[in-house]
């Protein structure tokens, strides 16, 4: 038997608004999951301790929480993996970051849902319907594979450095079920799905972080989806629409003019008013050698850069 | 000595020229050979993955193969290109498809074709490690006499760790280790691996702000007297966009930030000049003065 000293946080609105943390004892089996331990608190020292789950299978996504700060499925993660991957005899449980705790462990989804219908997560084919079924291609569904394993557990969203820093930012989930239908050769949507992921708080606001693919307890790998949505938004014309697609856009310039990155296009390309009017900084940057070279540079061998980019074609 | 393909990266040899300079004085002194790579293009920075993906893996594997024809693997000093280079690497070498569609493209444009057998390190590697701080030892460092300083990953050198897998992304040790070995004291604080905002400053510049506040506060709360970063990119939201985002978040910071050669470099007491800090936004006065430089 193993011992383990839980300290979860707490909050019960029905009695006191603070929140506070406390810990419990329990004896366990080596084979124990933080759910495991969860529900066996809840059975039988505190039955006040609220948690949400369903399947214990990692399948229905509802479970998901912090295991010492780090984002988890709560029936997955194994009370003993991480106390040896932490070093320590307690096991911290929180609810994932970047929600509203309603409840103990339990977070307000709403906002998540929102974000999750926005994207139209349906397919939308276009014309009559066939008088048989769509056939899809092994190779044009495997492009969708890894999107379509998330089970919607919001675990990317808890620690997504863009939506802490923007609450109204799509998300990770969002976008992956976004490429999900917009990179299916059944769907008929793919002009205005591109605009619709791509204006303020869309693909672009991802900041990279890559806790996405970090957490996904799926190998879903959403930061690659967003990056996948870029690509359909390039296709779809939409290079010019957005300072971000404009930031993306100079990169290419570069490449094609250079074959490296030419900041004198970068900064008034991929926002020329705020070029204009951002004086003070451009001339403390130029004060400190940061200005760009008015010469623009090139790699040797260009040529070859110069056709693989006409030559390569997307197939996103 | 160690052969490396040298891949500075776009930053480093335009706006912050001082990580170039400083890496390439201390390369001999920390049993590295630099050799250059002329023909290499940006990495794509992540921008043109999010816009071409394709292009994006067959620009990257082209770098790849030019180090493979150099017989030596590539040495980084910019979180974003080791990503990015390793990201490709790891595509093609797990897909020998991939990588024979990847080399059609190459050989029809004249280019070499990869056959997958080069490797991508950061100059953090190298040097965090046993051997690579026995190195810095044999140099008889002065020392950092004390400095209180914060150690600042970023994201892409951790993140995602089936990509990057040097070590723990939650639990990076790397950059304290050598803070340590160099004399100095680690000012610890949680948003260490957090995201500076760089990659959407330009296109949003106010949400990026938030983000780099983490950072900057937390380690101003842990007392560092500077913080030190493997990234000229976080260097630039961190260094040059400070005091943008004390405006934003109605604080001041005034937290200098050092990459990390001239960490390196301070310790084993090179000269300033070399390392160049005008180049910086945030005066590094205090930190030369702490350590008698």
């Amino acid at each position: 038997m193993a011992k383990t000293t839980f300290d979860i946080f707490r909050y019960q609105p029905d009695v006191s608004d603070a929140h506070y943390r406390q810990s419990y004892d329990l004896e366990h089996e080596g084979d124990f999951t933080i759910l495991d331990a969860i529900l066996r608190l809840q059975d039988e020292q505190d039955g006040t301790l609220a948690v949400r789950y369903s399947c214990r299978s990692a399948i229905c996504g509802s479970c998901a929480c912090k295991a010492n700060g780090k984002t988890v499925l709560a029936c997955m993660s194994q009370v003993e993996d991480v106390k040896k991957e932490f070093g320590t005899e307690t096991v911290q449980v929180d609810p994932i970051g970047n929600f509203a705790p309603l409840k103990d462990l339990i977070v307000d989804m709403d906002p998540f849902w929102q974000k999750f219908k926005s994207v139209k997560p349906y397919l939308i084919p276009d014309g009559p319907a066939p008088e048989k079924e769509r056939i899809v291609s092994k190779e044009d569904m495997q492009k969708l594979f890894r999107e379509s394993a998330c089970i919607l557990c919001a675990a990317c969203y808890s620690e997504c450095n863009s939506l802490a820093a923007d609450p109204e930012f799509v998300g990770p989930a969002a976008f992956a079920w976004g490429y999900r239908f917009a990179g299916d050769v059944r769907d008929g949507q793919r002009k205005q799905r591109a605009k619709l992921y791509t204006g303020e708080h869309g693909v672009w606001d991802c900041t990279r972080c890559m806790y996405c693919n970090e957490r996904c307890p799926k190998g879903v790998n959403p930061r690659d989806a967003i990056e996948k949505l870029g690509g359909i938004a390039f296709q779809e014309g939409r290079s010019m629409k957005d300072a971000g697609a404009r930031h993306a856009k100079a990169f290419l310039i570069s490449m094609r003019t250079g074959g490296k990155l030419n900041e004198t296009v970068l900064v008034p390309f991929t926002d020329p008013v705020k070029a204009h009017f951002d004086i003070p900084f451009a001339l403390q940057m130029i004060r400190h050698g940061k200005a760009p070279s008015p010469i623009p540079h090139r790699i040797q061998k260009l040529k070859e850069v110069q056709k693989l980019m006409k030559n390569v074609k997307e197939t996103i | 000595m160690r052969r490396f393909a040298y891949y500075p990266g776009c930053i480093a040899e335009f706006s912050s020229k001082e990580l170039d300079a400083t890496t390439k004085h201390l390369a001999p002194m920390l049993d590295i050979e630099l050799l250059p790579m002329p023909a290499a293009t940006c990495c794509g920075a992540g921008d043109i993955a999010e816009a071409k993906p394709n292009l994006y893996l067959t620009l990257n594997v082209r770098i790849l193969s030019q180090a493979e024809e150099m017989g030596v693997d590539i040495l980084t000093i910019c979180n974003v290109c080791t990503l990015n280079l390793r990201r490709a690497n790891k595509m093609v070498k797990e897909d020998a498809r991939l990588l024979e569609s990847v080399n059609e493209e190459l050989v029809k444009v004249g280019a070499r074709p990869y056959e997958g057998t080069i490797d991508v390190t950061h100059l953090l590697w190298y040097i965090s490690t046993e051997e690579g701080l026995a190195l810095l030892e044999k140099q008889g460092p002065k020392g950092l006499n004390g400095l209180r300083v914060a150690p600042y990953y970023g994201c892409q050198l951790l993140r995602p760790s089936s990509v990057m897998g040097f070590e723990d992304p939650d639990k990076p040790q790397s950059l304290e280790r050598l803070i340590t070995a160099l004399g100095g004291e680690v000012a610890d604080y949680e948003a260490k691996s957090s995201c500076c905002g760089f990659p959407i400053i330009l296109a949003r510049e106010q949400v990026a702000l938030k983000e780099s506040h983490n950072a900057l506060s937390q380690s101003r709360d842990a007392g560092a007297d500077v913080m030190v970063t493997p990234c000229p990119l976080c260097h630039l939201a961190m260094d040059a966009y400070q005091r943008k985002a004390e405006a934003a978040n109605a604080t001041e910071y005034n937290m200098p930030v050092l990459h990390l050669p001239q960490l390196i470099g301070l310790a084993l007491g090179i000269d300033n000049k070399i390392m160049d800090f005008k180049r910086h936004l945030v005066p590094m006065d205090r930190v030369l003065e702490a350590v008698g430089a």
